[in-house]
Formats: C-alpha cells, sequence, structure tokens
C-alpha cells in the first residue's frame, strides 16, 4: 500500500543543544540546503526524523496485509501479477524505510519489536477491511494517489537519505496509482453490479482518504520543529484540498457520488447520502466537501479501529514465526523453523 | 501443523528473545552499456551471494538495467558532503591495492560509479579519488575496496530481459487508461488532466 508519512503533530521539543550550531544547521535549511547523515544535527532533530522514518516505513510494511490477502483472490492473471508487484513494492518500501531509521540510530529488531507491542504506531488508514475486490482499486486510486501526493512534498524535504528514498519510493507509487486508476475505470465501466462493487468501496474509502493527511495543523506549524526542520513541506490541509480537487471531479467524471456515511464497528457503511457541499469555487478553483469524521480517527489512532487488533497480531505472528530465520540470518548459524 | 497455516493469533506472554539484525549491502544498478553505477537503495542479507539474489529482485525489476554491483555498508568510506563542489587537490601516486570511487553530485542525491584508484588505505583513497574525479559539481567521494565489490553475471541477469513487465510499470497502464477514460471525458479534459498529473500531483 502506501505509507505517507503524517505522524500526527510532532511534539515541540525543547532544543537544547550548541545555539551557534543549531543557528548555522537551521540557516543551510532555510537556504535549501540537505542534511547528510556526517552532518551535525540537533538530537532532536535526530529524534523526530527517526520517528517519521520508522513510523513510515511501519506504515509501509502493515499497509502491505490487507492487499497480501486479495493476491489469491485477484480477478485474473494480470490483476494478480500486478498485485503481487505492488505488494512486494511496499514491503520494499518498508525494508528501506527501516534502513533509513537503522541509521538514525535504532535497531530493526527493535522496531519490530515496538511495532507489535504498541509502543510505535503505523498509518491510520490501514485500520479499516478490505471486503471485496472494489476496495482493493480503491485503495491504489484513492490511498496510494495520497502518498504519492504526500511523499512528492517529504521528497522536498531536508534530511537527504529520507529524500533519495522518497524519490526512489515515488517511481513505485506511480504504478500503484495508475493501475488502481485502471482498476477504478474498469469496475466503472463495466456492469451494474461491478459500478455498485466500486461505488460502495468508494464510499468506505473516500473519508479516509480525507483523513490520509491528518488533522489540520496549528496555527503556528510553520515555527515547529516539523516543518521549520523541513521534514514536511506542506500543511495538511493544504494537501488535503489539492487531493479533493483532483480526485472529487475525477470520481464524478467516473458516475461515482460522493457521500457522507455512517459507519459500524467493523467499518462497515450502515446509512449513506449524498454530499452536498461538495461544489467547485470557480474563483478559487477549490471544491468544497465534508470534513471526515475527525472523533473517527481518534478513535482508531487510539487502537479502537476495525481492524487494528487483527493487523498487528498478524504482524506479531509474522515476527514470531520469522525469528529462526532471522536467527540464521543474523548468526549465520544453523536454525530450524518451529514445529511444522 | 504450524501457527502459520493454523492462522492462530493467540500468542504467549513475552516475545521471543530478540534476533540480530542482518548485514547491509548497498545497491547500484547499471542502466545500459558503458553508463555509471547508481545508487538503487538498501538489502539486507546474509552473504554477498544472497544480497544480489534479493537486489535483483528488488532493483533488477522495476527498471530494467544491465548490471547489479553491491558492497556491505561497513566497507564504504565516505569523505566530506562538501556544501561546494569539491576542489581536487594534488594527491597522487598509485601504490595500494584498488578502490572503487563513487561521486555524489548533489546532495540527497544518488552516488554513481566514477573508476578506480589505487592506494594503502581509505583515507589517501579519498584524496586520490577527488584529485582524479573531482569534477565542477562533485560533492563527495566515497570508496570501497574494489576486491570487496560483487557483480552479477550476465547469466544471473538475463531471465529478467525475456518477458514482457510492463504490469510493474506505470507506463504499462498508460495507454488502457487513456481508452477507458474516453468513455467519460472527451479528450481535451483528459489531457489536461494528464498533464496535471505529472506537473502538480505527481
Ligand atoms: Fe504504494
Ligand atoms: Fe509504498
Amino acid at each position: 500500500m502506501s505509507g505517507a508519512a503524517n505522524p500526527v503533530s510532532p511534539p515541540d521539543i525543547t532544543i537544547t543543544c550548541d545555539p551557534d550550531k543549531l543557528a548555522e544547521f537551521e540557516q543551510r535549511i532555510a537556504d535549501g540546503v540537505l542534511i547528510e547523515p556526517g552532518d551535525w544535527m540537533p538530537d532532536s532533530y535526530r529524534a523526530l526524523m527517526l520517528r517519521m522514518a520508522e513510523h513510515h516505513a511501519n506504515s509501509e510494511i502493515v499497509g502491505a496485509l490487507p492487499e497480501g490477502e486479495w493476491i489469491t483472490r485477484a480477478p485474473s492473471m494480470l490483476r494478480k501479477l500486478a498485485l503481487i508487484a505492488k505488494v512486494q513494492d511496499e514491503v520494499g518500501h518498508g525494508q528501506m524505510l527501516y534502513r533509513v531509521s537503522q541509521e538514525l540510530g535504532k535497531s530493526r529488531d527493535d522496531m519490530l519489536r515496538d511495532l507489535i507491542t504498541g509502543k510505535t504506531k503505523y498509518h491510520n488508514c490501514f485500520n479499516y477491511p478490505c471486503p471485496t475486490w472494489g476496495d482493493i482499486a480503491m485503495i491504489q486510486w484513492l490511498i496510494d494517489g495520497a502518498a504519492i501526493m504526500n511523499q512528492k512534498t517529504l521528497a522536498d524535504g531536508a534530511y537527504g537519505p529520507y529524500v533519495r528514498t522518497m524519490n526512489r519510493i515515488n517511481m513505485e507509487e506511480a504504478f500503484h496509482f495508475k493501475s488502481g486508476e485502471d482498476m477504478v475505470l474498469t469496475l466503472m465501466g463495466g456492469t451494474k453490479g461491478q459500478q455498485i462493487m466500486a461505488q460502495d468501496a468508494f464510499d468506505r474509502w473516500w473519508p479516509i482518504a480525507l483523513m490520509f493527511f491528518g488533522p489540520a495543523d496549528k496555527p503556528n506549524a510553520e515555527e515547529l520543529p516539523a516543518m521549520k526542520w523541513r521534514m514536511k513541506t506542506e500543511r495538511n490541509d493544504s494537501l488535503r484540498q489539492r487531493y479533493v480537487n483532483r480526485f472529487a471531479p475525477a470520481a464524478m467524471d467516473m458516475g461515482l457520488v460522493i457521500h457522507v456515511c455512517e459507519k459500524d464497528a467493523a467499518g462497515l457503511v450502515t446509512s449513506k447520502r449524498p454530499d452536498e457541499a461538495i461544489a467547485l469555487d470557480e474563483d478559487t478553483g477549490n471544491w468544497s466537501f465534508t470534513q471526515p469524521d475527525w472523533d473517527e480517527f481518534w478513535r482508531v489512532i487510539r487502537g479502537n479501529g476495525p481492524c487494528n487488533a487483527h493487523r498487528v497480531a498478524l504482524r506479531r505472528l509474522s515476527y514470531e514465526q520469522g525469528a529462526w530465520v532471522r536467527r540464521a540470518i543474523g548468526t549465520g548459524a544453523v536454525a530450524t523453523p518451529p514445529a511444522a | 501443523m504450524s501457527k502459520v497455516r493454523e492462522q492462530d493469533l493467540t500468542f504467549g506472554d513475552s516475545l521471543p528473545d530478540p534476533t540480530p539484525d542482518a548485514r547491509h549491502w548497498v545497491i547500484y544498478t547499471m542502466k545500459r552499456e558503458a553508463a555509471p553505477y547508481k545508487w538503487a537503495g538498501y538489502v539486507d542479507a546474509p552473504d554477498a551471494s544472497l544480497a544480489l539474489q534479493f537486489a535483483r529482485e528488488h532493483y533488477g525489476l522495476d527498471e530494467a538495467c544491465i548490471g547489479i554491483i553491491a558492497h556491505e555498508h561497513k566497507d564504504a568510506s565516505d569523505g566530506v558532503y562538501s556544501l561546494d563542489p569539491l576542489k581536487p587537490g594534488n594527491a597522487a601516486g598509485d601504490d595500494g591495492d584498488s578502490w572503487t570511487v563513487f561521486t555524489l553530485e548533489k546532495r540527497g542525491g544518488n552516488h554513481q560509479s566514477a573508476g578506480t584508484v589505487n592506494a594503502p588505505d581509505a583515507k589517501i583513497a579519498i584524496e586520490r579519488a577527488t584529485a582524479a574525479f573531482a569534477g565542477p559539481k562533485v560533492r563527495s567521494i566515497r570508496v570501497v575496496p574494489t576486491a570487496r565489490i560483487h557483480e552479477t553475471t550476465e547469466s544471473e541477469l538475463i531471465i529478467w530481459r525475456t518477458h514482457d513487465m510492463n504490469y510493474k510499470l506505470a507506463k504499462g497502464y498508460a495507454k488502457d487508461v487513456r481508452a477507458k477514460w474516453s468513455r467519460f471525458r472527451d479528450e481535451k479534459t483528459y489531457e489536461q488532466y494528464r498533464k496535471d498529473d505529472i506537473a502538480k500531483h505527481f
């Protein structure tokens, strides 16, 4: 899937370090100079960068779980090949981002353990169910589309290793998005049943896509470390607006209806009505829209979403079952699998 | 039967003992004959042959390339990452073992192979490499003992060149997507959307 790193509002870490060095560091960033690992950086920069890269890496590998479940059920050989390639890409993104994080000072094993004990998080959007093939199409179109937009701004950031990794990843995201667009167009140009499946999946994923960029930033976001140090380069609301401007008219042209929905605890839609806020403001070029349910967002982030427990349990299963392989690889010693 | 096959998601009270991180490799790919090797990414693997096998899967599939090299991360020595282009200096000499040289032209960019120098140690290798390869744009030099660089053979690469893998590239969908959009949007609107796609969003 796609892991946008938008860890929710990084804390305003009190800056305690050599003020002259800090001033020089901040001047470099303001001048658009990228930071490389050998450079001096404040400890709080390193800590925040690690948190961001680790959260992003976690999101990539957890994001691959719901899509992986559909490989065996893909509707054709071509779609199956593409989905396998996509899932492989996402796990690869995780692998690259864990590497960036390792260089910032945390071992991979610690990161995998912290993920399954809930000490660290992954992107909220991966805590929702994928009951139909339509969900796979919508994830690739809406969520990978959102991820590219976000990651494009992250590739504009200041930390060299993260930037080069982002550029590499975005190349692959373009394939995820295009194949998603192709799948949604196929469904919407298909039978009545396919169109209904696509609409139902769209109803589930549209609000999740809006939440993807995170809640509104604080009014002084530009002065807080995340933006001041160019770890992120655009406000969440601004990204969300650009996203809606692009995806709302595309969805409607295909015949999809944008709804405001109520969902049950399993993440399935129980009632819906057309979003009457959807309208183009000719002066600004912006589309207005109904905000997603931010209470739901916080509920899911706190671990109470439809699939949180299942996703983390699958990660734990994989961590436990794979321990013997990691031990063999890491030590070169002969190891044996758990009882077959 | 294993827990995986049963999808048994019940667990004991504690996690298994921590496991050590695997050896870490840096991967570069060559796109066409006589082009430099360019940084592609990283893999973790227990030895060079598995690192290259993993690299072929991970980096050799979505971008057609004709060669892949790998070295262990710890075998690389990076010189300073300069703000301005490096001054070549005048370090001369040809004694010592061979070092493969990679240059970095911009911060946040990708290292690429430039050639080799001989030197008795990494520090002198960087000095000699700077003298030999610091062009007008180079901001950092990396050296790796040539003996510690592992390379794919032609026979290992050939299997990736034998079938159509457009299904894993964005461009593989361009024609279909355009044709399918034509049911919903006229040519002009689609063209504008496609251009915005690249310029503003992706
Ligand atoms: Fe993706
Ligand atoms: Fe991804």
